[in-house]
């Protein structure tokens, strides 16, 4: 019997041993990553290896070809796979904006689904539907599109304070001319830079969103008085001195060497620029060292006459992965993209993300004690935010903000006047509009 | 009688080695050319392009709408700006250098030549990145001019009557050294015994110039002039590295202004077609015209 009972046993275990493992082993699938990706960022390193590599050794089933790009070659890559319907299996996306395409042309799978009972780890304002509707893109964090970074001590070596109303800022104007120095830097010779991080604020405290969904729905106009006005304030910028013309002539990458060398007591930009200025781990290197952090702050464009929306930012859910539509639903391949989807937005790449780059975690279940003072300052600047407004070209179309993107590059220079921008945009929207 | 056969040995030779290049050149530029005019007569903005219902013919509307634009009279002229450079800069820089380095002018020819030439190795995009570093009104151009005139701003890129003048500097200074290779290769297939008997009965350098070198070298510079005018209408690398087109637009070229049509905001690609479409007839018409002057104005070379 023993003999007999030890056999059944043995053979057992050697057909458990043949078949289970072929059984439960998970299917080899190879995705394809369109990835966004600054690597000469102060985080790339670390992204790379504790990102990256570390999903390719939790799950080593899954190989993941990536294609890296950043600022204007990303997007032109995104449109051309759009077109050609062959979109990568996972792609880093905007909630609209530059991925307008994707979201509209439905390119990209609800996420929602997917997501489950996972939700409850993420911030409900973070899960809110995107550009078409729904959930396209998992948001790595909530963004404010508008930051005024200040230089406190280059402000105290001059006997100047951080000022609190529009004009204030102009007053500080001829000192700083004295000095040799400019008022606000901006790296905005790329169009969408002006429109982004501080027209859209200017919207947002001048007309509001209210207004602005008015304009959007075709109930009110661009040439009404309050978008106008908008430019027109905006315009006031470059005849009071506070902005200059050469902000246009300012790449996005060299402001952030300009500001932390002093050039300029304010720069206007994201609050993701906080990324460029903090400690490369790799290097030990920063734009800012640690010591020197102290002096800078973050605080919104100080206020403006006539504002209706006090302490106003504009802001929006930031930017995360998106699947294509067209990998078929339950395959093992979804399983495999969703499974990076879900790594790539999960508690250690949200805190790496939070440790490297400032980035406000959208999950609520991440937390941090390595964070320089800058970062801790852009967490701080979130509590300054008393409304969040749009930021325009994510609410607008591509061929809508366009003109309200060259419009102000025009106005700055002089080319253009407010109306004459706002009628070219009310003329692209009246187009789009017709399309529809 | 026996009826010659038509597949000669002479003619399968010419088809093996004819049809290659013709196969590739159909498949890499006459089709999409062809197919681009096709595409700019749609309504076509992507996703399937086969089969795809929704796809309709509407004519030349988007070369009337790339007509009204003002965006593309901007972009136009630049493209005859740099052309100007090109044609009247760069070809007659080029030919003047490759001459006084031929006929050993100067000294240290080497040198020279090596210093002319060396734009043209280096990347594009770097060389777009280095002069807009160079011109940035917190560059080193400007803190030299500063040292004359402590007050000075860099109106360069945004004056938009002057913000093309670096490009086109760095145009003349990036390509001036490509001539020169082919304008010295070209002079040392000159006989010098001919330049030598000219001067022994009588002729001024001048007169050798005009006389022999140019005519001998007409043909050169056609061939020259077309690269010119080919390489003036697909600028886009530069201006991508160096202004991105801008500020509002008044640096874009017709291929910039064609990749913004396509890539940036909203896709528009039949207007994007159009443009390209109107780009290679343009230098069809410049390429003959340049023919042309060369056959009523131009010398036989030898």
């Amino acid at each position: 019997m023993f003999k007999r009972s030890t056999v059944f046993l043995v053979t057992l275990l050697l057909i458990a041993s043949v078949f289970v493992p072929a059984t439960f082993a998970q299917e080899r699938v190879t995705i394809t990553v369109l990835n966004y990706f600054d690597l000469t960022s102060p985080g790339a390193e670390r992204e790379l290896q504790e990102v990256w590599h570390e999903f390719s050794n939790r799950f080593p089933h899954i190989t993941v070809l990536r294609e890296d790009l950043f600022l204007e070659p990303f997007h032109q890559k995104t449109e051309a796979y759009a077109a050609a319907n062959q979109l990568p299996d996972v792609i880093y996306m905007w909630p609209g904006g530059r991925s307008t395409t994707l979201h509209t042309k439905r390119l990209v799978k609800d996420l929602r689904p997917l997501l489950g009972e996972d939700a409850k780890y993420f911030s409900e304002a973070v899960l809110a539907p995107q550009t078409a509707g729904y959930l396209a893109e998992l948001p790595n964090t909530m963004t404010s599109s508008h930051a005024m970074y200040v230089n406190v001590g280059l402000l105290q070596e001059l006997g100047l304070e951080i000022p609190e109303t529009y004009e204030d800022l102009v007053a500080m104007v001829p000192v700083l001319k004295a000095n040799g120095l400019d008022t606000i830097l901006m790296g905005a010779q790329d169009d969408w830079v002006i429109q982004s991080c501080l027209f859209s604020t200017i919207v947002g405290r001048l007309v509001g969103d209210e207004k602005m969904d008015e304009i959007i729905a075709g109930e009110a106009k661009f040439t009404d008085p309050e978008f106008v006005g908008a430019l027109e304030f905006y315009g006031r910028l470059f005849a009071d001195g506070v902005l200059h013309r050469k902000i246009m002539n300012t790449t996005y990458g060299e402001v952030n060497g300009l500001f932390a060398a002093g050039r300029a007591p304010f720069m206007i930009d994201g609050d993701w620029k906080v990324g460029n200025f903090i400690t490369d781990t790799s290097t030990g290197e920063a734009l800012i060292p640690v010591d020197k952090q102290d002096q800078f702050k973050m605080i919104i464009f100080p206020a403006i006459p006539g504002e209706i929306n006090p302490n106003a930012a504009s802001t929006v859910v930031g930017t995360g992965y998106g699947m294509s539509a067209s990998i078929p639903a339950g395959s093992a391949k979804e399983a495999a993209a969703w499974e990076l989807i879900k790594w790539l937005q999960s508690v250690e790449v949200q805190k790496l993300r939070l440790e490297t780059g400032g980035t406000i975690p959208s999950r609520i279940d991440v937390t941090s004690d390595q964070l320089e003072p800058l970062v801790n300052e852009r967490l701080g600047y979130y509590a300054l935010i008393e409304t969040g407004t749009y930021v325009l070209d994510s609410v607008l179309a591509g061929e809508v903000y366009l003109p309200i993107n060259i419009g102000l590059q025009e106005i700055g220079l002089g080319l253009a006047t407010p109306m004459e921008v706002a009628e070219r945009t009310q003329e692209a929207y009246d187009v789009w509009k017709a399309n529809q | 009688m026996k009826k010659a056969a038509f597949w000669t040995e002479e003619r399968r030779a010419y088809l093996i080695l004819v049809l290659p290049a013709v196969i590739i050149y159909w498949a890499v530029m006459a089709f999409p050319t062809i197919f681009s005019f096709i595409l700019s007569l749609t309504n076509y903005n992507g996703g399937p392009v086969f089969g795809n219902p929704d796809i309709k013919i509407v004519g030349f509307t988007h070369y009337v709408k790339m007509f009204n634009d003002k965006y593309f009279w901007i972009s136009l002229k630049n493209n005859g700006l740099i052309m100007a450079v090109s044609l009247f800069g760069q070809i007659p820089l080029g030919f003047l250098f490759a001459y006084v380095l031929h006929r050993k002018l100067i000294k240290f020819g080497d040198f020279f030549q090596t210093i002319i030439y060396l734009p043209a190795v280096i990347s594009t995009i770097v060389i777009g990145r280095l002069w807009q570093s160079f011109f940035s009104p917190y560059g080193p151009f400007t803190e030299f001019m500063r040292r004359f005139n402590p007050t000075w701003e860099n109106e360069l890129f945004f004056d938009p009557n002057l913000a093309i003048l670096p490009v086109l500097f760095v145009i003349l200074w990036m390509y001036t050294g490509t001539y020169l290779i082919i304008f010295l290769a070209n002079l040392q297939k000159i006989d010098p015994a001919l330049i030598e008997a000219a001067r022994i009965d009588g002729a001024t350098e001048w007169q050798v110039l005009t006389k022999i070198t140019l005519p001998a070298l007409s043909g050169v510079i056609v061939t020259t002039a077309i690269l010119a005018i080919s390489g003036s209408l697909k600028s886009f690398d530069l201006l991508f590295a160096m202004t991105g087109g801008n500020p509002a637009r008044r640096t874009s070229v017709l291929a910039l202004y064609m990749y913004d049509n396509a890539f940036r905001g909203a896709p528009k690609y039949p207007l994007a077609n159009a443009i390209s479409v109107f780009m290679v007839l343009l230098s069809l018409v410049l390429i003959v015209l340049v023919r042309i002057t060369e056959s009523r104005f131009g010398g036989r070379e030898e």
